[in-house]
C-alpha cells in the first residue's frame, strides 16, 4: 500500500465532507426546534428547559465530531481494545452503582451529568469490529473468526440487555451481522448465525420485564388496551396521521399540547410524531432526505476507503445510525414496538449526540486520512 | 502480481459490490418508511383528524333536576329554585401571550363587576388560577345567588360585558322551613359517584341526607346527562358538540297533610317532644312533628361549620328525629297491651276486680300506685281510665310477663316499623334472655310489675305508639306506616307499592271492647286521666301515660298520650310525647286534643 499523503492542520478540515456536515447539523437545529415545541403547553414561560440543555449537548456533539475527524482513524482503531475495555467497564459499573431512571439501569452519574456508557459501547463497538475484521492478515472466512467478532459483540450486548435496554442492544445485531456481511463472511454463515439466534430468542423472552414483554404484545395488539400500555403507540399514530400533507403548523400541533402524546416521551422518543403533526409529511420526509444524506456520506466514504478496516468502520456506523431512525420512525408509524431508541442527533439526550457525532467524526477521518479522491 | 496482493484487491472489489448492496437496502427500507407516512399521512390522514376530533373533546356532566315534595293535598314541601349567578366564559377573555395576562384580565374585570353590583369579591386571584388548571371548558360562577338589587344592577350596567354571562342555576328550597325538617329531611353537595368518573367535569348536584330525600334520592334525583364540548390547543371551549338532556328526577308526593303538621308542630310549641298522627286504616302518616328542629334551608347549598356544630352541640337535639329515633320509656301507654294480654289468655276478664290500697308489697319492695291514698276496688275498665298502677301490677302477676312480651313482639314493639324514613330507633322489650345477658340475673316478679305499667328498661318510639294505637283503632290489625304515597314522573303517577301491609292480630272482639270502654273513658269520663283531650262532638279512645327518668335528684317525667278518633270508625290514630312535663294528661292531653280538633276542622273544609 503506498502511504497517503500526509494531510496537516486546515487541510484536513478542507477535506471533510461538509455536506454530512450540513445535513446532521440541520437535524440538529430540527431537533431543538420541536424539543422546544415538545415542551411547549400554551405558555412560552412554562416550557421545560430541555432545549436549552440539548443546544449545548449538540455544540459539544459538533466540537467531538470535528476532533475526531481530525485525528487519525488508524491511531483510533490501533487503541480499539482499550476502548472497549474502557466500556465493558463502564456497563459492568452500571450495573453497580448506576442510576435507575423509570426502573432501567443505564445511567451513570459523572459530575452530575447524566451518562449513558450503553452510547459509547455501541460506536466502540463499532470501532473494534472494524479493526478486527478489517485487518487484512485475517481470513474473513473462518469460524474462528466469526466466532470472536460475535463473542466481542455478546459481551457489551448482554450487559446492555441487563439493564434493561432492549433497543440499544438490539442496535448491536445488524451492526455485527452486516458488518460480518461486507467483511465477507460467506451467507450460509450468517444464515447460521440468525437462525442460531432465533433458537436462543425464547430464552431472552424469559429474562425480559414484564413491561418489555408488553409492549412487543401491544405492537403485536394495540387495541387491547388503548388507555393502558398501548396509549403511547396509539396516541403517536394519531399524531403521525393528522399531520397530513403540510403539518398543522409549529408549535400547534393538539396531539402534542394536550398532553395526548405522554409529555414525558414526546421530547425523546416520540419527537418524530411532534415534528410529523407539526410539520406534515413535508417535514418527515425532509428528516429521512437529511438521514439520507448522512447514510450515502458515509457509504460513499466507504467505498472510496482504502483499507479494510476503513471501509468497514464507515460501513458499521451506517448501520448503527440507519437502525436507529429506521426503528424510531417505524416506531412512531407502528411499524415496530416501541423500544425506547432515540431518533440520533433530533431527539433530545447529550450521551446519544455525542457518540453519534463522534461516530461521524470518525467516517470524517477515514474520508480525510484515506480515500483516493481528495475534496 | 503478488498473490496476497491480488486477493487484497479482489476481496476489496467484492466490499465494493456489499457495500452497495448494503446501500440499497437502506435506500428500500427508507421508501418503504417514506410510503408508509404518506399512506398515513396524506392518503387516510383524514381517518386520523377523525379520531383527532374526538380526541380534543371533554365530557361534562349534566345534573338532573330534582323532583319536587309534595303532601297530599298538593303543597310543595320541597322545591327548586333559580339562583341567578354570574359566569364568567374563558374562551371570550382570554388573552395573547402567557396565562398570567388571561389571570390579570379576569382579575381586572372582577374588580370591575364588584364595583358594578355592588357586592364584594368572592373569587381570589388563586380561584382563576385554580379554574384555569382544572375547569378551563366550564364557566366560572363569581358570584351565586344574586338578590335583587344585584339583578337589577347587572341588567344595567353589565350585561353587555362580553364573556359575562347571567347563568340560572337550581337550587332546593324548603318552603316551609322547619315545619318538616325531620321527615321531609334536607340535601347536600353529592360526592362523585363511580360512575362520575367517566366524564371530564361534572357539575354539582344534591343528594339527599336525611328523612325522604334521602331514603327516595334514587327517585327524586333522576338520571344524570351529559354533554361533550370541543376544546382548542390550549383547553378552551369552543363548541358544545352533542349533550344528552338530563333525565328530571320523579315528583313525590307525600301522605302528609300540612295542616294536621302545622297543627301538631303549633302544639309542640318549643318544647321538646313528638307528634305522629297517622290513617290508622292503612298506615298512612298524616303527620310527624319532632320538636325541637332546624331549617333545613341552611343546609342549601351548604351548611356553614359554626351552623353545623351549633346544631351538633345543642343539648336539646335538633337534629333528631324523635318521632322515629327518640328512645322513650312508654309507661302507662302500654296498659291496654297488658289488658289485651290478660284478656287473650283467659286469666282475666272485664269484671276481674282487685283492691288498690296505694301499693302493692312484693318480695320486701313496695310498689306504689301513682294514687298514693288508693283507688278501692275496681274492675279493668274503671283501672284504664284511672290508669291505676296497682291493678296492673296484679294483673300481670296472675297472666304472667310472657303474654305480655308477646303481645308487645306483635304490635310491633322491640324492632323498626319499617316506615320509609332513616336511622329509625328499634326499641327493646326486656325479657328473660335479655335480663341474663345485661342484668346477670332472671326474670323476677318485680320485673313483671314495671313491664306492666311500661317501666324499666323498656323503650319505644312515638310512631311505633302510634302503631299501637292503629292497632287499638282497628280492633286488632297492624299497619306499616309509611309517609311516601306516589312519583308522578312526566305527568304519569305511580303508587308506591307498599300498600297498607296490614297484619292481622287475631284479637277476639270482645276483649277488645273491654279494653275500648276503657280507652274511651279515659278521655270522655270527668275523671279520667285524659279528660283534657275531649272534644265535644266527638267520641275519642286514648290512654295517657307519665314515665320517670333521669337521675334521683333530677328527676323528670315523659308525658306520654295515645288515642284515635272517632271510637265508632276511627280515622286518626295519634301519639304524642313530651320529653318534660307534669303528667300526660297534663300536658300530653291537650295536644291531642288541638291536632285532633284541626284534623276534624279540616275535613269539614273538604
Amino acid at each position: 500500500m503506498t502511504p497517503l499523503p500526509s494531510a496537516t492542520g486546515w487541510n484536513r478540515l478542507r477535506r471533510f465532507d461538509w455536506m454530512m456536515m450540513v445535513a446532521a447539523t440541520a437535524l440538529m437545529g430540527v431537533g431543538i426546534c420541536f424539543i422546544y415545541s415538545a415542551s411547549f403547553h400554551g405558555d412560552p414561560l412554562r416550557v421545560a428547559p430541555y432545549y436549552r440543555k440539548q443546544l449545548i449537548w449538540d455544540g459539544l456533539g459538533l466540537l467531538v465530531c470535528i476532533l475526531m475527524g481530525m485525528t487519525d482513524y488508524r491511531r483510533i482503531l490501533r487503541g480499539a481494545w482499550v476502548w472497549y475495555g474502557l466500556a465493558v467497564g463502564l456497563l459492568l459499573l452500571a450495573i453497580v452503582v448506576g442510576v435507575s431512571i423509570r426502573g432501567a439501569q443505564r445511567w451513570l452519574c459523572i459530575l452530575g451529568v447524566y451518562v449513558q456508557p450503553a452510547e459509547l459501547a455501541k460506536i466502540v463497538l463499532v470501532a473494534v469490529l472494524a479493526r478486527y475484521l478489517g485487518s487484512s492478515v485475517r481470513r474473513v472466512g473462518s469460524w474462528r473468526i466469526v466466532l470472536t467478532a460475535t463473542l466481542t459483540t455478546g459481551i457489551p450486548f448482554v450487559l446492555i440487555f441487563r439493564q434493561p435496554d432492549l433497543g440499544t442492544a438490539a442496535a448491536l445485531i445488524p451492526v455485527l451481522l452486516i458488518m460480518l456481511y461486507v467483511a465477507g463472511v460467506p451467507a450460509r454463515i450468517l444464515v447460521f448465525l440468525c437462525i442460531l439466534g432465533l433458537l436462543f430468542a425464547p430464552l431472552g423472552w424469559l429474562v425480559l420485564d414484564e413491561y418489555q414483554t408488553n409492549r412487543i404484545l401491544f405492537f403485536l395488539d394495540p387495541g387491547k388496551d388503548p388507555l393502558g400500555a398501548g396509549w403511547n403507540k396509539i396516541q403517536s399514530e394519531i399524531a403521525v396521521g393528522s399531520g397530513g400533507l403540510w403539518g398543522k403548523g409549529f408549535l400547534k400541533g393538539t396531539q402534542n399540547i394536550l398532553g395526548f402524546l405522554p409529555r414525558s416521551v414526546a421530547p425523546t422518543d416520540f419527537i418524530f410524531s411532534v415534528i410529523a403533526e407539526e410539520a406534515g409529511f413535508i417535514g418527515a420526509a425532509v428528516i429521512l432526505v437529511l438521514y439520507s444524506v448522512i447514510l450515502s456520506a458515509c457509504l460513499r466514504t466507504a467505498l472510496s476507503a482504502r483499507d479494510v478496516a476503513g471501509k468497514l468502520l464507515c460501513v458499521g456506523v451506517a448501520v448503527l445510525l440507519f437502525f436507529h431512525v429506521f426503528v424510531n420512525i417505524g416506531m412512531t408509524v407502528g411499524l415496530c414496538p416501541i423500544t425506547g431508541l432515540p431518533l440520533p442527533l433530533v431527539s433530545y439526550g447529550g450521551s446519544v449526540t455525542v457518540a453519534l457525532m463522534a461516530a461521524l467524526g470518525m467516517v470524517q477521518s477515514v474520508r480525510v486520512f484515506a480515500t483516493r479522491i481528495y475534496g | 502480481m503478488p498473490e496476497h496482493v491480488e486477493r487484497v484487491r479482489r476481496r476489496s472489489a467484492s466490499i465494493g459490490f456489499r457495500i452497495r448492496v448494503v446501500w440499497m437496502g437502506m435506500i428500500v427500507a427508507f421508501f418503504f418508511l417514506g410510503t408508509v407516512l404518506w399512506r398515513m399521512q396524506v392518503a387516510s390522514g383524514e381517518h386520523y383528524r377523525q379520531r383527532l376530533m374526538r380526541q380534543s373533546t371533554r365530557r361534562v356532566r349534566l345534573p338532573a333536576r330534582r323532583g319536587r315534595i309534595f303532601d297530599c293535598r298538593g303543597a310543595i314541601l320541597a322545591d327548586n329554585r333559580p339562583s341567578y349567578c354570574i359566569a364568567i366564559h374563558f374562551e371570550e377573555l382570554r388573552q395573547r401571550g402567557p396565562w398570567s395576562r388571561t389571570v390579570e384580565y379576569v382579575d381586572s374585570l372582577l374588580d370591575r363587576l364588584a364595583d358594578m353590583l355592588g357586592l364584594p369579591r368572592r373569587i381570589s386571584r388563586e380561584d382563576i388560577r385554580m379554574h384555569i388548571r382544572r375547569r378551563l371548558p366550564l364557566p366560572l360562577i363569581a358570584w351565586r345567588d344574586l338578590d335583587d338589587v344585584a339583578l337589577a344592577r347587572w341588567a344595567e350596567l353589565a350585561s353587555n360585558i362580553p364573556g359575562v354571562e347571567l347563568y340560572v342555576d337550581s337550587v332546593r328550597c324548603y318552603p316551609f322551613g322547619p315545619l318538616f325538617c325531620h321527615v321531609v329531611g334536607y340535601v347536600g353537595r353529592a360526592a362523585v359517584t363511580p360512575s362520575g368518573r367517566d366524564f371530564d367535569y361534572y357539575l354539582p348536584e344534591y343528594e339527599g341526607r336525611r328523612g325522604v330525600e334521602k331514603t327516595y334520592d334514587s327517585l327524586l334525583r333522576g338520571k344524570a346527562g351529559g354533554k361533550v364540548v370541543l376544546v382548542d390547543a390550549s383547553g378552551f371551549r369552543y363548541r358544545d358538540l352533542v349533550s344528552r338532556p338530563a333525565k328530571d328526577g320523579a315528583d313525590l308526593w307525600l301522605t302528609l297533610d300540612v295542616r294536621i303538621q302545622q297543627a301538631a308542630f303549633d302544639a309542640l310549641g318549643d318544647r321538646a317532644g313528638a307528634v305522629v298522627v297517622l290513617g290508622p286504616q292503612d298506615g298512612r302518616i298524616l303527620a310527624l312533628v319532632s320538636s325541637p328542629g332546624f331549617d333545613p334551608n341552611m343546609f342549601v347549598p351548604a351548611i356553614s361549620p359554626a351552623d353545623w356544630n351549633a346544631l351538633l352541640e345543642d343539648s336539646r337535639r335538633p337534629l333528631l328525629n324523635r318521632a322515629i329515633a327518640g328512645a322513650y320509656v312508654p309507661g302507662s301507654t302500654i296498659k291496654p297491651l297488658v289488658a289485651m294480654a290478660a284478656l287473650s289468655t283467659g286469666a282475666a276478664g272485664r269484671d276481674t276486680e282487685f283492691t288498690c290500697p296505694g301499693y302493692l308489697d312484693l318480695g320486701g319492695r313496695r310498689f306504689h300506685c301513682w294514687y298514693r291514698k288508693g283507688h278501692g276496688r275496681l274492675n279493668m275498665v274503671a283501672a284504664l281510665r284511672y290508669s291505676c298502677n296497682v291493678y296492673f301490677y296484679r294483673l300481670a302477676l296472675r297472666c304472667g310477663p310472657e303474654p305480655i312480651w308477646r303481645l308487645a313482639r306483635e304490635v310491633g314493639l322491640g324492632r323498626r316499623t319499617g316506615v320509609d324514613l332513616d336511622y329509625e330507633l328499634s326499641g327493646l322489650v326486656p325479657d328473660r334472655e335479655w335480663h341474663r345477658r345485661h342484668f346477670g340475673r332472671g326474670w323476677s316478679d318485680g320485673d313483671t310489675c314495671n313491664l306492666a305499667i311500661g317501666q324499666g328498661a323498656i323503650v319505644v318510639t312515638p310512631l311505633q305508639m302510634a302503631v299501637v294505637a292503629a292497632a287499638f283503632a282497628n280492633g286488632g290489625r297492624m299497619v306499616r306506616p309509611h309517609v311516601a304515597d306516589r312519583i308522578i314522573r312526566n305527568g304519569v303517577s305511580k303508587f308506591l307499592g307498599r300498600g297498607p301491609e296490614t297484619a292481622d292480630l287475631g284479637w277476639r272482639p270482645q276483649d277488645v271492647e273491654v279494653v275500648l270502654e276503657g280507652m274511651a273513658e279515659v278521655v270522655g269520663a270527668r275523671d279520667g286521666t285524659g279528660r283534657r283531650a275531649a272534644l265535644p262532638g266527638y267520641r275519642i279512645a286514648g290512654k295517657t301515660g307519665t314515665a320517670q327518668y333521669g337521675p334521683e335528684d333530677d328527676r323528670k317525667k315523659y308525658c306520654w298520650m295515645i288515642a284515635f278518633a272517632p271510637l265508632e270508625k276511627p280515622r286518626y290514630a295519634i301519639s304524642v310525647v313530651l320529653d318534660e312535663g307534669q303528667s300526660g294528661g297534663q300536658d300530653a292531653a291537650p295536644i291531642v286534643r288541638e291536632v285532633l280538633k284541626r284534623c276534624f276542622e279540616a275535613e269539614a273544609c273538604e
